[in-house]
């Protein structure tokens, strides 16, 4: 039982920050950008989380900056891809780059370390007890007590299903999208329903960035975001945006992200467990394309 | 041509000026620092055989995501394809005795199939189940970093060590440096040689280049796509594990843990700021490498961290893009302002 337990917590803080990139990739998925630079905007977060918790003494701040430091990200990514228009695959690699960059130099420059810092002073984000449900038994163990994060973006799931498929801004979500010029010619600029959807995905990318480096751990680590914002694209890609499946895909991740945790005591080597979520990857694109032949 | 030159020398002068700012901004001076990262890089004997050996790996995977975007394929797989060619070229060089005339050319074909062993599993995804190369590859590095790292704890572990690595390659498949020079240089620019030929001046080229800007002007046109595709991926992915290859070759003799990780997406860096052209590849990859190894120097003499050179790569990429783009548009309109001038007379 004990195990069980142990698995599904796993697999709820393993899909956390992929949830949260990939429903901030949705946005711009909906809106017509091809967006790769969750992964960079992940590292940002994480990397200015850390400098606000660490200097303002307040994990809430960490996370306000993270957010900023995820905005200015979007905004190099408006100012090139939708002003200058530059390819956006360029672009998306070129911020990613300039993400592993900008933080291994400042890590040196201002925490004067290689690697990793990891500090008393930070302010990690605190675990929640949900009022009503930490009073039921089983369910309280399994769905209380987490870290705040993981409620946010439970919330964030449900928000953003709600704002694209219900509101007006949704569905001028959907038509830059679809036809962009249809959508410029009655009124509304494509080019502005992108930019917000690119500060609403640098929002969720900073938080995630957060959860990454004040939620289970206090630490900052160069290139920690490892390939988490490339597979939430997958994710994106996987189900085309729809925010449920890209819940449900998430916690598959999750899962097998615990799995790796999991196994690290067992015979197998750590370094074949480690691969589990990048395996995980492509059988999930090889489902993908099977059920897309049959339905051809 | 010269507007690629033109715009290129522009945005490496404005990524500078953006790099002095920040310099300045952290209280460093600008000029001590970049003359630093020239005199260690460029203006000294040792300096420029460094600069020039470690462009090697550079300019190698670079032509390989360079021919890969050019011609279709979106290959983001070099830093896998990097560690499986080291990997061929370590388990040839530590269990085949042979004398290097026959050693060292049965390596570089060791490091050569291993690269594209691991692009070619892609390519096989791909046409097969219709799996998406560029997802598919990224996440076939991750799948190959972490496989190398178990080879070498493993079954190719070197007691004698502290940290993960091979014993050292028979002595028979070393590189000699001549003149502070390794000798893999040589076999780098005879590779990007070929690809300069294969691409500007080939048949298989002109039709990979076609495929890359309209696939389906190629296929009417008559080329075999599906089978390019295969082939591009392939020759690809060998480059990248000969840059894999020769660094062992070159370098440590072994492969040791983390080996190319620092070049890892560096060669995507370089095929995107020099438009996939072959020859931009070639230049961008030296400007790149006297960059890294300038950093170095730098670092040692002023109190700038050698990170920094990361940050400036990155500006770099971002402004020669950028760059490109509004000059091509500017460029247009004088055309056009020419033209209609012409017109009026």
């Amino acid at each position: 039982m004990n195990v069980l337990f142990g698995l599904f917590s796993a697999m709820l803080i393993g899909a956390t920050p992929i949830l949260l990139a990939a429903i901030g990739g949705t946005f711009t998925f909906y809106a017509g950008i091809f967006n790769i630079a969750m992964e960079g905007m992940m590292l940002v977060g994480a990397f200015c989380a850390v400098l606000g918790s660490f200097f303002l003494h307040s994990w809430f701040l960490g996370i306000l900056c993270a957010v900023a430091g995820a905005l200015v990200m979007a905004g190099i990514f408006v100012l090139f891809a939708v002003r200058l228009h530059t390819d956006e695959f360029l672009t998306g690699i070129a911020l990613n780059l300039f993400a592993v960059g900008l933080t291994t130099f400042l890590l040196r420059d201002i925490f004067h370390v290689k690697g990793a810092f990891t500090d008393a002073g930070i302010r990690a984000i605190p675990a929640v007890k949900l009022p009503l449900i930490d009073g039921i038994p089983i369910l309280g163990r399994l769905l209380s007590g987490y870290n705040a994060i993981i409620y946010v973006a439970a919330l964030v799931t449900v928000l953003a299903a709600f704002v694209i498929f219900r509101t007006r801004f949704g569905l001028r979500l959907r038509a830059a999208g679809y036809n962009a010029v249809c959508l410029s010619s009655s009124g509304v600029p494509a080019s502005t329903i992108r930019i917000w959807s690119l500060i609403v995905c640098a929002v969720c990318c900073g938080l995630a960035g957060a959860y990454l480096s004040l939620g289970s751990v206090r630490l900052f680590a160069e290139n920690m975001s490892a390939g988490r914002g490339w597979i939430s694209l997958t994710a994106v890609i996987l189900v085309s945006g729809n925010p449920w499946g890209i819940a449900i895909i998430s916690l598959l991740f999750g899962f097998f992200d615990g799995l790796t945790v999991f196994l690290q005591g067992s015979r197998i080597p750590t370094q074949f467990t480690a691969m589990i979520p990048y395996v995980a990857t492509l059988v999930s694109l090889y489902l993908y394309s099977v059920r897309k032949r049959r339905q051809a | 041509m010269r507007k690629q030159v033109l715009s290129g020398l522009l945005g490496v002068l404005a990524a500078f000026v953006i790099g002095a700012l920040v310099l300045l901004f952290q209280g460093f001076n600008p000029v001590t620092t970049y003359g630093a990262l020239l005199q260690y890089s460029l203006f000294s004997a040792s300096g420029f055989a460094a600069t020039v050996t470690r462009a090697v790996p550079l300019i190698l995977t670079g032509l390989s995501a360079s021919i890969a975007f050019a011609s279709g394929p979106v290959n983001l797989g070099q830093p896998g394809q990097l560690i499986m060619g080291a990997l061929g070229v370590a388990l040839v060089g530590l269990f085949v005795r042979l004398p290097p005339v026959f050693l060292i050319p049965l390596c570089i074909l060791a490091s050569l199939l291993g690269g594209a062993l691991w692009s070619g599993l892609a390519a096989l995804l791909k046409r097969a189940f219709a799996m998406d190369e560029f997802i598919v590859t990224l996440m076939l590095n991750f799948i190959a970093d972490y496989f190398a790292l178990w080879v070498i704890t493993y079954p190719l572990f070197d007691p004698s060590a502290l940290s993960p690595m091979t014993r050292r390659i028979s002595t028979a498949a070393w590189l000699p440096d001549l003149g502070g020079v390794n000798t893999s240089v040589l076999f780098m620019v005879f590779a990007a040689v070929v690809c300069w030929l294969i691409m500007s001046r080939g048949r298989s080229g002109y039709e990979w280049r076609m495929t890359g800007q309209n696939s389906l002007f190629a296929r009417i046109g008559g080329c075999k796509v599906d089978a390019n595709y295969v082939r591009v991926m392939l020759v690809t992915g060998a480059l990248a594990g000969l840059a894999g290859g020769l660094m062992v070759m070159g370098g440590p003799h072994r492969f040791v843990k983390g080996l190319g990780a620092n070049y890892a997406w560096d060669g995507i860096m370089i095929a995107v700021v020099a438009g996939s052209g072959v020859s931009g590849t070639f230049l961008y990859g030296l400007l790149f490498s006297a960059l890294q190894q300038g950093a170095i120097g730098m670092e040692l003499v002023t109190a700038v961290p050698s990170e920094f050179i990361d940050v400036l790569q990155a500006v770099i990429v971002l402004v020669v893009v950028a760059g490109r783009v509004s000059l091509n548009m500017v460029f247009d309109w004088l055309a056009t302002r020419q033209k209609l001038k012409e017109s009026a007379e």
